[in-house]
C-alpha cells in the first residue's frame, strides 16, 4: 500500500474493506520512519511494541464491525501531551526521563477511537520557538530542504506528517506552533477555539494561549481529527461547556456568499513580497468561487509582538517555578534546598527557556508589571476589540501564516529578537483565542518551498474555516517533498 | 537598550537561575535587545479595564466538593527519588 500522504479517510476505507490489517499499516509507517526519520529527526521516541499492542486491539473492533473514524489509524503525538506510561519529554533535558503517571484527555479521546501511537514527535523546547532547533533531542528539518527548518514548535508533527511518517499528528498552538510548521512542512494544521479542546496533561507553555491541535493532509482530516479530541473536560475549568459539532458538516459546501477580510497591516514590507503575492493570488481564486473579498484594518498588530510575549513569558515563568528538580524532572546537586533547585534549573533548562522566564519574570516583577504586563492586557483587549470589528464585516478573514517560507537552519540563532519578530501573523489569533487554519496556498519559484495562508474564524466558528480551507484544496495541487 | 548586570541578577534571583560569568554576559545582551522590543509597547495608549476580560472560568460547571480516587502515591513518586512513600530533599533543619 502506498502511504505517501495517505489520507484518514481513504486508510480508514482500505482498513473496513480488509485491504490491509491494523498491524501492518502500523508496519508500513515503521518502515517509512526507519528509512527516513534518521535525516529528517521528526521523532523523538517511535514507540513500536506499544504501537503493536494498539493495533492488535483496534483489529479486533474493526473485525467486529465496531470500527469508529480513528481506530486501527496510527497517529504521532507531540512530545509535550501526556500518555501514561510513554516519555514526555518537552524535547528538554528537564523531562529526559519523565514519564507520566496519566493520560491527557486528548490521548483518552484517541484512547476511545483505538487509535494507534506511533511515537512522540520533537519540538522546540517545552514549545518555545518556531524553528525547532532549540529541542534538546531531535532538531527536525524541513522535508522539503534538509537545510531548513520545519517550523516550529509543533515542527517534528508537521515534518512527519509531510514526509508521510504519519497520516496526521497532534500539536500545541501557542503563538503560532501548530500553524507555522504546517505553513513551512506543506501541511494542513488547525488551532482550535481556545477552550474546545481540553489542555488537562498537556505540559503547560502559557496557559491563556495554549491550545491542542491536529495536524494533517488536509482540512477534511483535521474535520475528523476534531471530532474526536474536542469537547468539555471536568479536569479542565476552561474547557468550554458547549455543544460540539460535526467539524465534517460544512465541508464540501460552496463558500458563495462568504465574505473574507484582508487586514492590510497582515501584508505589510515585514511579509517576504514572494508570500504577499501568493496569499493574495489565493484570494482571488477564493473570489472566483464565490466569495467576497473586503479590506479591512488591525492597527493593534504593530504591538502584538510585545503584547503576545509579555503574557506569554509571564505565564511561562509562573508555569515553569514547577520544574524544582524534586517532585519530578532533572535533579541537580545542591547541599541546600535552594542550590537544588538552582542547579536543577540551571542545567536542566536551555538557553531559549531561561530566556523566557527571566523575561516572565521581569513583567511580572515590582516596578515593571504596570509598564509591562498590564500594558500587554490592554493591548489584548484592544487586539479582541478590532477582531470583533472586522468580523462584523466578514466571516473570515485570509492572512499569511507567516512572513518567509522556510527559512535555513541557523540563520535565527543567536538572534532572539529576529525569531520572536518571526511570530508576526500568528500571535493575535492566539491572544483573542480564536481559530485558525493553515493550509498550502503554493510554492516558491525558485526552491519550490511551500507557503501557507492562515484563515482566522469567530470564536467556535471552526465550522466555516474548514470549509473554506477545504474549499481552496478542492483545486489546489500540493506537492510532496522527495524524501 | 542595555540592561544592568544587578536588573539580569534580581530576575535570576527571581528565577531560581544561575550563570556563569560568559553566560551572564550573554543573557545581559540579550536582554537588553529582548527588552527594547518589548517597550515599544509604551507607545501604546490604552489602559488595561479589568471589568472587559473575557477570560472568566464557569464556576457553575465544577464537580462536587467531594473525595475522588486519584493518583496512587507509588505512581506519583515514581519520576523522582523518594524513600518511605516520600520526596527526598536535602536536609532543611539542623
Amino acid at each position: 500500500m502506498d502511504i505517501k500522504r495517505a489520507k484518514i479517510r481513504d486508510l480508514r476505507k482500505s482498513l473496513d474493506n480488509k485491504e490491509i490489517s491494523a498491524a501492518e499499516l502500523c508496519d508500513e509507517y515503521f518502515k517509512r520512519i526507519e528509512e527516513v526519520d534518521p535525516r529528517l529527526l521528526s521523532y523523538i521516541t517511535v514507540t513500536k511494541d506499544k504501537a503493536m499492542k494498539d493495533a492488535e486491539n483496534a483489529q479486533k473492533l474493526i473485525d467486529a464491525g465496531k470500527a469508529t473514524a480513528l481506530t486501527g489509524i496510527p497517529l504521532a503525538i507531540k512530545d509535550n501531551i501526556c500518555i501514561d506510561g510513554v516519555k514526555t519529554t518537552c524535547a528538554s533535558r528537564m523531562l529526559e526521563n519523565f514519564i507520566p503517571p496519566y493520560n491527557a484527555t486528548v490521548i483518552e479521546k484517541l484512547n476511545a477511537e483505538g487509535y494507534v501511537l506511533l511515537g512522540r514527535t520533537s519540538m522546540d523546547e517545552f514549545a518555545m520557538g518556531g524553528s525547532n532547533q532549540t529541542s534538546a533531542f531531535a532538531k527536525t528539518k524541513n522535508p522539503y530542504d534538509l537545510e531548513r527548518v520545519p517550523g516550529g514548535s509543533s515542527g517534528g508533527s508537521a515534518a512527519a506528517v509531510s514526509a508521510s511518517l504519519a497520516p496526521a499528528a497532534l500539536g500545541s498552538d501557542t503563538g503560532g506552533s501548530i500553524r507555522q510548521p504546517s505553513s513551512f512542512c506543506g501541511v494542513t494544521g488547525i488551532k482550535p477555539t481556545y477552550g474546545r479542546v481540553s489542555r488537562y496533561g498537556l505540559v503547560a507553555f502559557a496557559s491563556s494561549l495554549d491550545q491542542i491541535g491536529p495536524i494533517c493532509n488536509d482540512a477534511r482530516d483535521c474535520a475528523i481529527m476534531l471530532n474526536a479530541i474536542c469537547g468539555h473536560d471536568r479536569h479542565d475549568a476552561t474547557s468550554a461547556n458547549i455543544d460540539t459539532p460535526d467539524f465534517t458538516e460544512k465541508i464540501g459546501q460552496p463558500i458563495n456568499g462568504l465574505k473574507i477580510a484582508l487586514p492590510k497591516e497582515f501584508f505589510s514590507d515585514a511579509v517576504d513580497h514572494t508570500v504577499k503575492a501568493c496569499v493574495l493570488d489565493a484570494a482571488k481564486e477564493l473570489e472566483k468561487l464565490g466569495a467576497t473579498l473586503v479590506e479591512c484594518s488591525m492597527p493593534g498588530l504593530k504591538y502584538a509582538i510585545p503584547a503576545y510575549y509579555l503574557i506569554a513569558c509571564a505565564e511561562a515563568a509562573s508555569n515553569l517555578s514547577r520544574f524544582d528538580g524534586i517532585k519530578y524532572g532533572f535533579r541537580g546537586e545542591g547541599r541546600t534546598f535552594e542550590e537544588l533547585i538552582r542547579d536543577s534549573r540551571s542545567r536542566g533548562f536551555g538557553e531559549e527557556v531561561k530566556r523566557r522566564i527571566l523575561l516572565g519574570n521581569y513583567a511580572l516583577s515590582s516596578g515593571y508589571y504596570d509598564a509591562y504586563y498590564k500594558k500587554a492586557l490592554a493591548l489584548k483587549q484592544e487586539i479582541i476589540k478590532e477582531y470583533n470589528e472586522i468580523f462584523e464585516l466578514a466571516d473570515v478573514i485570509l492572512t499569511p501564516t507567516a512572513p518567509t517560507p522556510a527559512y535555513k537552519i541557523g540563520a535565527q540563532d543567536n538572534d532572539p529578537v529576529k525569531m520572536y519578530q518571526a511570530d508576526i501573523c500568528t500571535v493575535t489569533v492566539n491572544i483573542a483565542q480564536l481559530p485558525g487554519i493553515s493550509t498550502t496556498c503554493g510554492y516558491t519559484a525558485d526552491n519550490g518551498l511551500p507557503i501557507g495562508m492562515s484563515i482566522i474564524g469567530k470564536r467556535f466558528d471552526e465550522q466555516t474555516i474548514l470549509q473554506v480551507a477545504d474549499a481552496w484544496e478542492y483545486g489546489f495541487v500540493p506537492l510532496s517533498p522527495e524524501l | 537598550m542595555a540592561v544592568e548586570l544587578k536588573t539580569i541578577e534580581h530576575l535570576c534571583e527571581l528565577s531560581k537561575l544561575d550563570y556563569d560569568e560568559d553566560g551572564m554576559k550573554k543573557v545581559m545582551g540579550e536582554m537588553g535587545a529582548i527588552i527594547e522590543l518589548m517597550d515599544e509597547i509604551k507607545e501604546f495608549d490604552l489602559t488595561y479595564d479589568d471589568t472587559k476580560d473575557g477570560n472568566k472560568i464557569a464556576f457553575k460547571d465544577t464537580r462536587e466538593d467531594v473525595a475522588e480516587e486519584s493518583f496512587s502515591t507509588e505512581k506519583l513518586l515514581s519520576n523522582t527519588e523518594s524513600a518511605d512513600g516520600c520526596y527526598v530533599v536535602p536536609k532543611v533543619v539542623e
